[in-house]
Order: structure tokens, then C-alpha cells, then sequence
């Protein structure tokens, strides 16, 4: 019985476990963070999972993106790890998107979604994936990571979003350094927010930046509060009033 | 007392938090001076877990978060 240990959980249980057989799930990214997220997605029996990423492998994501190995390097991401997630779980269905975001198909590809998880890794993608979950009303799952330091938060309509925190004014102009261990605990930390929104059980993580510290061994909550000028917020609730 | 809380790479070479005399900084911007932080580096910049541009004045029992830009892949 593949799903025994989870269904001794009260929190899950049988009725539990038709629900996330019932979910989908869209998983934007398929790299250090995207590799934990899908592993336990599909582990755990969500029963529809999307994979959007429009990369090929590359030799430097094998220190963290351990849904591909040493012989998927040239290989499209979502396939490699598509092969692999088939490999561990054939009851979910795994399907892939292999095209980069842009802001005229993002709503197409996410709607229907329960939950999607943000395990990109550039600040124009994160905004754009918020905007269009927001004006769809989807919970969004987000994470970051840098060096031996990461993040968690939750996203929704009603609740901060990273462009409420001034992310969107942000450029990144290099690489940002990352160890595979820490992009793998902050992954772990969204899988699990992603299966808590999708049950219903908990406290999702809204207004709640929980953020880790690798080298102290802390976590430690930060509660933000939803700007009042936030452009995708004001965007959202125009895109509602006009339905 | 305004309290300076540092996230991730931040921390390195500081406290992860340090305690100013409001008397002697009027913006946020001040407080990143004093640091040697520049605008750019930070992503986020909250004040009592509000966004805030660089030039917010900042008063007594301020809470101010410094994070810095992640990645994901
Ligand atoms: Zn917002």
C-alpha cells in the first residue's frame, strides 16, 4: 500500500487522500527548488501535476536539481524529470510545459490549478506568476533561496504578495549562489505548504515569511503586511470588477 | 531604540540584529549608509513589515528587515 504511512495521519486519512488525488497542482520551475517540490508532490499522490520550465540541463544544476542526472545533461528539464517522477509514482500524471512564461500565456497554463509553487529563479517571473494567481484567485506557493539562506511564504489574493514587499523593483545581475541542501529544505518547507493549502489543514503561511538560516540553525517568522498601492494587488481587483 | 533585523547573506560579518539611536538617522536610506549596504543589494526593505522606499523616515521603536535577492533554480 503505497500511501499506508500517510493515511494513519489524521489530518489525511482516506478522505484526505481522495482530495489530493483529486488536485492539480502546476510546479513553475524544475530546478533546486522544483526537485524536492515534485518529489514529494508525486510521492505524496497528488494526482495531477503541471511542470513548467523551458531549460535544458545543464552540468552546474547537479549540485542541487537532483530530478536530473549526469546523463540528462542537454535534455529538456521537464522531460528528465517528468521520466523520473513517472518512474516513481505512475499513478500521477505528470504533465510538462515546455515554453518560458510570458504574461500573455501565464493565466492560460495556470488556470485550473489549485496551487501552484513558485521554484523560479528570476524576480520577473516570480511577479508575473503572482499576478496571474491572484487575478485567478489561486494560492501560491513561494520560496526562495541564497547560499545557506532561504524563505517561505504563501501568496493570495487577500493576503501580501511579493510585489507588496517592492520585490518587482529588483535586478539580479549575477548568479545567486546556492547549496543544493538549502534550495532541498526550502523546497520540502513549499511541498508541504502546497499539501496543507490543498487539504485545508494548518496554518498556511500568509503574511508570514518564515525564513531560514542554515549556518545558525534558526527559523525565524517575519509578518508582512499587503502594501496599500501594491500595482498587482490594484490589478487583480480591477481584473475582478470588470468580470 | 530602532531595531535593525538582517536576513541571509546580511548577517555575514554583523550582528543579525543591532540596535540604533533614532536620533541619529532620519530615513531607512541613512540606516543603509551606516551599514555600507547599497540600495541595490537589498530586495526587500521593510519597516514594522511594511514595504518602504529607502527615503521613509524612521522614529523610535521602528522595526526595520533587510533581505537580499534569492533565486530559485
Ligand atoms: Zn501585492
Amino acid at each position: 500500500m503505497r500511501y499506508e504511512r500517510q493515511l494513519l495521519i489524521p489530518q489525511i486519512g482516506q478522505s484526505g487522500q481522495e482530495k489530493l488525488k483529486k488536485s492539480k497542482v502546476t510546479v513553475i520551475g524544475v530546478g533546486g527548488l522544483g526537485s524536492p517540490v515534485l518529489t514529494y508532490l508525486v510521492s505524496a499522490g497528488v494526482g495531477r501535476i503541471q511542470i513548467v520550465d523551458c531549460d535544458v540541463v545543464s552540468e552546474s544544476n547537479l549540485n542541487r536539481q537532483f530530478l536530473h542526472h549526469t546523463v540528462d545533461i542537454g535534455r529538456a528539464k521537464v522531460l528528465s524529470a517528468q521520466e523520473k517522477l513517472a518512474s516513481l509514482n505512475p499513478e500521477v500524471k505528470v504533465s510538462t510545459v515546455n515554453q518560458r512564461l510570458n504574461p500573455d500565456n501565464v493565466k492560460e497554463y495556470i488556470s485550473g490549478s489549485d496551487v501552484v509553487v513558485d521554484c523560479v529563479d528570476n524576480a520577473e517571473t516570480r511577479i508575473m506568476a503572482a499576478a496571474a494567481c491572484m487575478e485567478l484567485d489561486i494560492p501560491l506557493v513561494e520560496g526562495g533561496v541564497r547560499g545557506f539562506y532561504g524563505y517561505v511564504m504563501d501568496i493570495g489574493k487577500d493576503y501580501p504578495c511579493l510585489s507588496c514587499l517592492g520585490y518587482d523593483t529588483v535586478k539580479q545581475k549575477t548568479p545567486v549562489p546556492v547549496l543544493g541542501v538549502t534550495a532541498g529544505i526550502i523546497g520540502c518547507m513549499q511541498a508541504n505548504e502546497c499539501i496543507k493549502l490543498l487539504l485545508g489543514i494548518g496554518a498556511p503561511l500568509y503574511g508570514r515569511m518564515l525564513n531560514y538560516d542554515g549556518l545558525s540553525g534558526n527559523w525565524e517568522e517575519v509578518h508582512v503586511k499587503k502594501a496599500a498601492d501594491c500595482p498587482i494587488h490594484a490589478r487583480a481587483e480591477a481584473g475582478k470588477r470588470g468580470k | 531604540m530602532i531595531e535593525v533585523r538582517f536576513f541571509a547573506t546580511f548577517r555575514e560579518g554583523r550582528d543579525k540584529v543591532s540596535l540604533l539611536e533614532p536620533k541619529d538617522f532620519k530615513t531607512a536610506g541613512d540606516i543603509l549608509d551606516h551599514f555600507r549596504i547599497h540600495r541595490e543589494e537589498v530586495a526587500i526593505l521593510l519597516i514594522n513589515g511594511l514595504y518602504s522606499p529607502a527615503d521613509t523616515a524612521v522614529k523610535d521603536g521602528d522595526v526595520i528587515a533587510l533581505f537580499p535577492p534569492v533565486g530559485g533554480g
